[in-house]
Formats: C-alpha cells, sequence, structure tokens
C-alpha cells in the first residue's frame, strides 16, 4: 500500500530550481533515503512535504489524500513527523516538556480544560508524560528528563529531537541527516533506533550522507542530482548504477 | 515522575504559603489608607496576571487593556446602577462580553505580525476611551456614571469597607495567579512556550500557533475585565479617566518590572510600581509645586528604561540572578583570600 505518493512536484525560488518535476512513491513500512550531492533539493523536499511552503507544481497524496500546500500544523495533524538538519530544540524547556509538545496532536485539552484541569484533563496530562517518558526512553534519555534541553550534548539533541517527533506517533518520520555530527557509537544507537521505529509500524523517510548507514538501513534510495531524479532503487541497484556513479559516487567506497 | 510531582508540589505549596501571608495581612495592616492601597494592588494584580500570560507567553504586548479594563468596569457599572441587575452577572456579563470583543478583533489581527497587535490594541484603547467620554446619555461622558454604583455584597454581608473588600479581592488575585499558572503548565501553556522556543518546529508538530494566540488573549482580556468590575463596585464611582492610554502603559510597565516568565512577577511589579505612583503624588508637588501627574509618566518611563537594559528578565529574576552573581564573586574572594 502506498502511504505517500509524489507527482511532478516542482518548487523554484525566483530563477533557482531547487526542485524539478519530481515523482515517488513510498510503501507504508518502508524506510527510503533521499541521497545526493549539496545543492541537490533533500531539504527543499522536506520542507515541501511537510507545508513548511507550498510547491510550485505538482502534488503530495498522503494516506489517499491530496495533502499539496496545506499549512505545516495540518500536515503535522495528518500524521507526518520530522526533524531537523540544524537541531530546533525548544531551549526554553526541559527534556521532557519538548517530547510533551510532539505530544499536541495527541492529545485534545482546550484553553477552557488548561484553566480549570478536572479529572479527564489530568488524566490526559498523566497520559502525555508516561506517552513523553516512553519515547524518551526509546531514545536513551530516560534519566535527563527533567534536565534543560540545551544542557545535553549535541548527539543527545538529536535523540531527543527524534523522540520528540516520534511523540507525535506518526504514520511517515522524515528525518533530516539524523546521522550528521555523531560517532560512530551514537550512528550505530541511532541505526537501532531507527529500527525500532520501522518496527512500530512507522515509515521513515530520510537524507543522510553517510553512505554506509544508507546501504545498510535503507530499503529503496532515490538519488537527486539539481532538483531532478537521478535514479530510484535498492541499495544494490543503485552502487551497480552506472549514471550514479558516474554523477555522484564515483569517489566513494562501499 | 518523581521529580515531575516533587516539582509540583514545590510550587504548591509555595502558593499556599504566600496565599495565607495575604490573607493575614489585614489583621496586621489595621490603616484604611494602606488597606486601600493593597485593595489597588490586588485589582491591578488581576490584570497584569492576565497580561503576562499573553506578554511571557503568547510573546505579544497590548497597549489596550485599560480599554478591557473599562469595558469591564462600564459593564459593572451600567447594568448594575441603571438597569438594577445583580453585581455578579453584571461581572460575568461583562466578562465574557469583553472576551468576545478581544476574540473577534484579534482574529484579523494575529494573523499579523507582532508590532501591528501591539499597535491595534492601542487603537483598541483609543476608541473605547473615547466612546466612554463621547456616549454621554450610556455612560455620563467625561463627569463619569451619575448613578451611584452599589457595594457587592455575598448573601447577606454587605462589602462596604476596605478590610471586608481586601478579601474579595485577593481570593479573585489568588483565584487570577492559580488559574493562570494551570494555563502555563498545560497543553496550551506548553504550545505557547513551545513557539518561543521555535516556531518552526511547533509547527512541525501540529501546534496552530495564531489559534493559541487569540484564546490566550481573550483570556486576558476577561481577566482585565473582572478587576474593572472588582474596580467598580469598589470605587463606586467610575468615569473614563482611569481607563485611558495611561493605565495601559502603567499595566505594562508593571508586568515587565515584575518579569514575565514567574507567576510571582506581577505582584511585584504591581506592588513596585503601585507603591512608587503613591510616593510620588507625595513627593512631586513638594520638589515642583505645580506639576501635574505628567511627571509620573517620565519616572515610568526612566524605570521601564532601565529594567528592559539592566534586569531584561523582570525583577523576579533579576533579582535572582543578582543574588547568584553576588554569591558567585563572593565565594571567588573568599577562594582567592583563602590562598
Amino acid at each position: 500500500m502506498k502511504l505517500l505518493e509524489i507527482s511532478g512536484l516542482t518548487k523554484s525560488f525566483g530563477g533557482v530550481v531547487a526542485v524539478n518535476d519530481l515523482s515517488f512513491s513510498l510503501e507504508k513500512g518502508q524506510i527510503m533515503a533521499i541521497i545526493g550531492p549539496n545543492g541537490a533539493g533533500k531539504t527543499t523536499l522536506f520542507n515541501l512535504i511537510t507545508g513548511v511552503y507550498p510547491p510550485t507544481k505538482g502534488s503530495i497524496v498522503f494516506n489517499g489524500r491530496d495533502a499539496t500546500g496545506l499549512p505545516a500544523h495540518r500536515i503535522a495533524t495528518l500524521g507526518i513527523a520530522r526533524t531537523f538538519q540544524n537541531l530546533q530544540i525548544f531551549n526554553n524547556m526541559t527534556v521532557l516538556e519538548n517530547v510533551m509538545v510532539g505530544q499536541h496532536t495527541r492529545s485534545t485539552t482546550g484553553l477552557m480544560g488548561a484553566v480549570f484541569p478536572m479529572g479527564p484533563v489530568q488524566r490526559e496530562e498523566r497520559k502525555v508524560v508516561e506517552n513523553s517518558l516512553e519515547k524518551l526512553a526509546m531514545v536513551g534519555l530516560a534519566d535527563k528528563a527533567m534536565e534543560s534541553a540545551p544542557n545535553l550534548p549535541y548527539g543527545r539533541q538529536k535523540m531527543l529531537e527524534i523522540a520528540r517527533a516520534a511523540a507525535l506517533e506518526p504514520e511517515l518520520l522524515l528525518l533530516d541527516e539524523p546521522a550528521a555530527g555523531l560517532n560512530s557509537t551514537e550512528t550505530r544507537e541511532l541505526v537501532n533506533i531507527i529500527y525500532e521505529l520501522r518496527d512500530r509500524g512507522i515509515t521513515i523517510l530520510l537524507v543522510e550522507h553517510d553512505m554506509e548507514t544508507v546501504m545498510e538501513i535503507a530499503d529503496q534510495i532515490v538519488v537527486l542530482n539539481f532538483g531532478n531524479k537521478l535514479a530510484e532503487g535498492t541499495p544494490f541497484e543503485i552502487q551497480n548504477n552506472q549514471e550514479v556513479i558516474s554523477a555522484y559516487l564515483g569517489e566513494e567506497e562501499f | 515522575m518523581k521529580d515531575l510531582t516533587k516539582r509540583k508540589r514545590l510550587r504548591h505549596s509555595l502558593i499556599i504559603i504566600f496565599s495565607a501571608i495575604i490573607l493575614l495581612l489585614p489583621f496586621i495592616i489595621t490603616n484604611n489608607y494602606y488597606l486601600s492601597v493593597l485593595v489597588i494592588i490586588g485589582i491591578h494584580t488581576i490584570v497584569v496576571v492576565g497580561l503576562c500570560l499573553l506578554m511571557g507567553y503568547a510573546g505579544q504586548i497590548s497597549l489596550g487593556h485599560a480599554a478591557f479594563y473599562g469595558l469591564g468596569a462600564y459593564t459593572s457599572g451600567i447594568l448594575t446602577s441603571t438597569y438594577n441587575v445583580s453585581p455578579w452577572i453584571a461581572m460575568l456579563a461583562g466578562a465574557v462580553g469583553t472576551g468576545a470583543v478581544a476574540y473577534i478583533i484579534g482574529k484579523p489581527i494575529f494573523r499579523l505580525k507582532e508590532h501591528y497587535l501591539a499597535l491595534a490594541t492601542l487603537g483598541l484603547g483609543l476608541i473605547v476611551h473615547v466612546i466612554l467620554m463621547e456616549e454621554v446619555e450610556l455612560t455620563g461622558g467625561p463627569s463619569g456614571l451619575t448613578k451611584s454604583i452599589p457595594y457587592l455584597s455575598i448573601g447577606k454581608l454587605v462589602l462596604n469597607s476596605d478590610f471586608k473588600y481586601y478579601f474579595l479581592v485577593w481570593i479573585v488575585a489568588l483565584l487570577a495567579i492559580i488559574l493562570a499558572n494551570n494555563v502555563v503548565h498545560s497543553r496550551i501553556g506548553r504550545a505557547l512556550r513551545s513557539i518561543h522556543g521555535s516556531e518552526f518546529a511547533a509547527q512541525s508538530l501540529g501546534v496552530d500557533t495564531g489559534k493559541h494566540k487569540l484564546q490566550v488573549f481573550a483570556l486576558s482580556a476577561m481577566y482585565a475585565s473582572i478587576a474593572g468590575s472588582l474596580y467598580a463596585h469598589y470605587i463606586t464611582f467610575i468615569s473614563p479617566n482611569p481607563f485611558g492610554l495611561m493605565t495601559s502603559i502603567q499595566f505594562v510597565v508593571m508586568a515587565v518590572v515584575g518579569g514575565l516568565s514567574s507567576i510571582w512577577g506581577p505582584i511585584l511589579g504591581v506592588s513596585v510600581i503601585t507603591v512608587l505612583t503613591e510616593a510620588l503624588k507625595e513627593v512631586i508637588p513638594k520638589i515642583i509645586p505645580q506639576a501635574g501627574g505628567e511627571y509620573e509618566i517620565v519616572v515610568f518611563g526612566f524605570i521601564l528604561v532601565m529594567i528592559m537594559i539592566f534586569l531584561p528578565e523582570g525583577l523576579t529574576a533579576g533579582v535572582v540572578n543578582l543574588y547568584e552573581r553576588w554569591r558567585y564573586r563572593k565565594e571567588r574572594t573568599d577562594e582567592t583570600s583563602g590562598n
């Protein structure tokens, strides 16, 4: 079953075409990687899918519903979560509170409930705390719950962002360069977390430069170059694709 | 989980201790003048708590809160004196009506960026003030309501003294603080704080930023309205004068002086500014005999600038920071002298 269908997606900023007539689709339960050199349009693609800005042309269909041009918060409500290439941690909150914001769409307390927190509101709040702690435990941050988020080291902050996005309990999770800046131990942890998320039924789309990791975990790879799709296939197919090798992977060792 | 309950418990015991102090105060301070100043501090605290929710958590400045304060006062005043409506029902009507006004005017404004809200609320404040001045038949115009406003009463107990009114005002003020505290530590409060942390990330997590800002704006307007109603039944006479731009600015100064990030900020900010206003009333005429109220503005402006430069997080956080810096320096000198 197709979870995400991108067709004819185009985005131009003034005269620069960042993403050009891009089409691909993502099966439910897959791990798909988007690779390509810097400036290939990978992050632009993420921003289009998550509604940061609307596409110039083309459509995004999620779960059979047209999600083209919806604002970011509506996209999140549909069940698409993301992390960021440059960390976007809430520095004014604790680690736990960061993840609790991730549960925003999974809870319903309105202003009246917030002012007068009666039984159901308190139950929901407890549920939110429990779920958030569970997400923190998944990424190994349970014991850091009450710390101020900016006090975590960089690698831990990246894990926190994943936990926060996972707290949305999304069907599709977009990870923007999750391994960047991580050491090899942390990268191992990351790979295990990604498998764990997949086993929980979350479909994963990631942008990554670390080829070793990509080739290990991706079921399917899409190669972008100058906003165009250069190739698509399994890691094996991509590694043996002449066009990809000459355009991008030429110097890489496998 | 354990830490969380511990923090919550600490927060609650602080509130309880503080409430006890406040409710014991009138038995110690029996001077009527001081008591009346404390009543006014309580009324202003209610407004400023709402304003702090808006400024500290939704990140929006309102320069028109005196208008909401005035709407509450006049709704109560007119309904009870001219139409003989029960004061409590009039107060509720004022709060709901004012909240609705804020919601309706906020809806288009919150689509715009921050400074536009400040300007629009400034405009609202001026419009409301003009209406209070010009709608002579309804409001009595510049000279105020002609019929006197009845005292509030609970059952047979008529709240006609500073002593009795003190308890009503401060119970409402404490409730206002507790309810605001509830909001801060709720899903809505977290959503609002996340906007400050990273609006980009907040939206990616499904936070509809505009909606929550608007709701808090309406809530803070309701706070101001209830404070206005309490003011009307305390003074029992109202004219447009206390609901002008100067009062709006004063509320903002109180909020900034106290600090926006702590629920204790409003009480501190309001107390400092109110006491200072009273003191200035005494002192300024002695220095400049022909001076009017305008000189207060100069002093408030000066305080605002000083706070912005030296204690940008307000007195509450500022005092804590200063104390920590002092302790740090002391530890260092102790170390060097020890060597």
